[in-house]
């Protein structure tokens, strides 16, 4: 198994009206996990279902090895889909689902059989082979699915949203599994995924889109770090959000007229003085101060609520009608009376200026 | 049980069950058990009692006779000839009536002897048409299978919702049309100087006796049955996840082997049931057969069991038929459950 890289150019898809994908460039490299992030209904599955062969776009070709796709169907593709429910065959067993790839293929039921067995070696599941789906847990389901899909030798692994069903535990647990079969293989992934989280801790690249557009497409660490957009911004991970007017920019930084007085922060795209902005901190890098001290970058607040995660603590403050969170580290630095601090406060190159914009939906 | 208390309380239940119960022993298992003592037993008579029975008749056919004589020879002028003749057929009546009060005693009552006579009757061209009926409703079911699955796969999974109305109004409406009226349509359409052989005869072929051939009986019962096996079909595709089908797609599955792997094995209890009313509506149609052939062609098992209970007026040996039937039917339908390995749960969802 090789992966292959995937290139998309000028792809759109319109469904009567509805513009479901705009024009899209994208180029996913061979052997890469790749993740398309965004909120339910922003084309996201459109676009996987067009590189699987299912959809044919309005406009534009994908290429998948170099070669255009335009006319070939679902089962000629390089790909295989691993569908949001799986789609296993209920009736087959866990082995013949695994084997059906190659049953297709014209392979010896004993062959197929030995194949399919090592496969589910390959996903830990080698002495399940003879029951059927519905006797499986969640996971395995999903590991079967997996192996049913690797079976076909597949150069690009399309998965769409496979972990959505399962309980958080074993989300983190199969996203690493997932990670470790990628990597073990070398196939492409691409994973498509409204969990943030997901994306972060799986993908190598993740492109973030929103209503039929592709926003940003970068290394998790960047997109985390330097959204390009508002929505991007917050979309992957939270922010907190401070709209207002720069007032002076110069070198990456620039100050911003706010409603809570001046803001410094850093300007990676160059905002001139004028242009209606979104100052982003994001919770893990406010702090808390138990009095104001009228300090630049300071934001007087009171006290709402104290959320305990285990190893984090979420304190959410507000001013007025905005609200902010500060996320820290459940450690015995930890605030001991939260409710007792006045303001909140952060450094200039925490936080990060863009143009104003949509922003995701709490 | 304790559901349908929990539901309606007591005294609903107990009406639900009363008449539950009622409309099984009533309808389906008294007349069945009836029909089954009838078929067991024949009246039997001693073997000159026809003799006896017929001369009985004459005897009384004479007296009759005698009666009227003795009208005419009362309505003579009084005489002592007239006399004499009124008193000798008065002599010839009593000596006969006396004869028929002889006989009569003597004359056996018919009594029932229980037998598998009846069903023995079965033989020859009896036979013959039991196995041509039996064998041609599974002609029709398989032939309204084939019609149908296409038809139910298209509308319950490639049609837009608005085509898949359209479709099912079209195979519905036709049903609001008596079936009578129905089939008579065939009949016009079927017939040998009807619609397709005028048609036929436009592009230069001799008519085909369609209804002689008994190909009418056919086409006119796959038709008239269609629904039967559509819906249960379409029920059963209709819930399959089209995830399936296109992950059997996308695997590299040809479309006749995603029919063959992941269709047709979860669409089984749906065709099940379709094929078990298909064929039990076929083997036991009569109107069908009996307009599309009137007589010219072979008749249908049915036609024969009308004809012992209201020609032959032998109830006996009509439920010995009607039985042997059912019996065939029921072991069609355990047939089926084999063949397509469900279960009586599977064919009730």
């Amino acid at each position: 198994m090789h992966g292959m890289d995937v290139e998309l150019n000028d792809v759109s898809m319109r469904f009567g009206d509805f513009t479901a994908v705009h024009p899209t460039n994208l180029t996913v490299r061979a052997g890469e996990f790749f993740s398309i992030l965004g909120p339910s209904g922003c084309g996201k599955t459109t676009i996987l279902r067009m590189i699987s062969g299912f959809l044919n776009p309005s406009s534009g070709d994908i290429r998948i090895g170099g070669e255009v796709m335009t006319r070939v169907g679902p089962h000629q593709r390089p790909t295989a889909l691993i569908f949001q429910n799986l789609a296993l065959f209920p009736l087959m067993s866990v082995w013949e689902n695994v084997a059906f790839g190659l049953e297709m293929r014209g392979w010896q039921k004993d062959r197929r059989r030995d194949k399919a067995f090592e496969l589910l070696d390959l996903v830990a599941l080698g002495d399940q082979g003879e029951k059927k789906p519905a006797e499986l847990s969640g996971g395995q389901k999903q590991r079967v699915a997996v192996a049913r899909a690797l079976a076909v030798e597949p150069s690009v692994l399309l998965l769409d949203e496979p972990l959505s069903a399962l309980d958080l535990k074993l989300r983190q647990h199969m996203r690493s599994e997932l990670r470790q079969i990628q990597r073990k293989t070398g196939v492409t992934f691409i994973y498509i995924t409204h969990d943030q989280g997901e994306a972060l801790t799986m993908s190598d690249r993740i492109a973030v889109m929103k209503a039929g557009v592709i926003e940003q497409v970068e290394t998790t660490d960047a997109v985390y770090n330097f959204p390009a957009t508002s929505f991007a911004a917050t979309f992957v991970g939270a922010n907190n959000t401070f709209a207002g007017t720069i007032t002076d920019a110069s070198g990456d930084s620039a100050t911003i007229e706010s409603k809570y007085g001046l803001l410094r922060g850093k300007n990676p795209q160059n905002l001139a003085p004028g242009s209606e902005v979104f100052l982003f901190v994001r919770p893990e890098k406010m702090q808390t101060l138990a009095a104001s001290s009228g300090a630049p970058n300071t934001i007087d607040v009171e006290f709402v609520r104290r959320d305990l995660e285990g190893p984090f603590i979420n304190l959410f403050y507000r001013n007025g009608a905005d609200s902010f969170s500060v996320h820290m580290t459940n450690a015995r630095s930890a605030l001991d009376d939260p409710a007792a601090q006045a303001a909140l406060c952060f450094a200039a190159e925490d936080g990060m200026i863009l143009p104003a914009g949509d922003v995701a939906d709490e | 049980m304790n559901n349908l208390l929990k539901s309606f309380g007591p005294t609903m239940t107990a009406v639900i069950l009363l008449l539950a119960g009622t409309w099984i022993i009533g309808m389906i298992v008294g007349p069945q058990l009836i029909m089954v003592e009838q078929s067991l037993w024949h009246n039997a008579k001693a073997s000159d009692a026809v003799g006896v029975s017929v001369r009985i008749d004459k005897l009384y056919n004479e007296v009759d006779l005698l009666g009227f004589s003795k009208a005419d020879a009362e309505a003579m002028q009084a005489s002592p000839e007239r006399d004499r003749k009124i008193a000798g057929i008065a002599a010839s009546i009593a000596e006969k009536k006396a004869l028929i009060s002889k006989l009569e005693a003597h004359e056996v009552k018919s009594t029932r002897a229980y037998s598998l006579r009846n069903y023995a009757m079965m033989t020859g061209n009896h036979i013959a048409i039991f196995f041509k009926t039996i064998a041609a409703s599974v002609a029709v079911t398989l032939i309204a299978f084939l019609v149908c699955y296409p038809i139910a796969y298209t509308v319950a999974k490639l049609a837009t919702p608005g085509k898949a109305a359209l479709i099912m109004l079209g195979l519905i409406v036709p049903y609001s049309i008596n079936e009578l009226l129905r089939i008579f349509a065939w009949l016009m359409i079927l017939n040998y100087n009807g619609v397709v052989n005028y048609l036929l005869g436009l592009i230069g072929f001799d008519p085909v006796p369609f209804l002689e051939s008994g190909a009418g009986v056919f086409i006119a019962m796959v038709y008239a049955y269609i629904l039967f096996m559509v819906f249960p079909i379409y029920n059963a595709v209709e819930t399959l996840d089209m995830a399936q089908i296109e992950a059997a797609r996308d695997l590299g599955a040809p479309v006749w082997q995603i029919h063959r792997r992941v269709v047709l094995p979860h669409a089984k209890p749906g065709i099940a049931v379709g094929c078990i009313m298909t064929f039990m509506l076929s083997a036991g149609s009569y109107a069908v057969p009996y307009i599309m052939t009137r007589g010219t062609a072979a008749p249908w098992f049915t036609q024969l069991i009308y004809n012992k209970f209201f020609e032959s007026d032998d109830w006996n040996v009509g439920s010995a038929y009607a039985f042997t039937l059912l019996v065939a039917c029921i072991m069609f339908i355990f047939m089926m459950m084999r063949l397509f390995k469900v279960g009586i749960k599977d064919i009730a969802k």
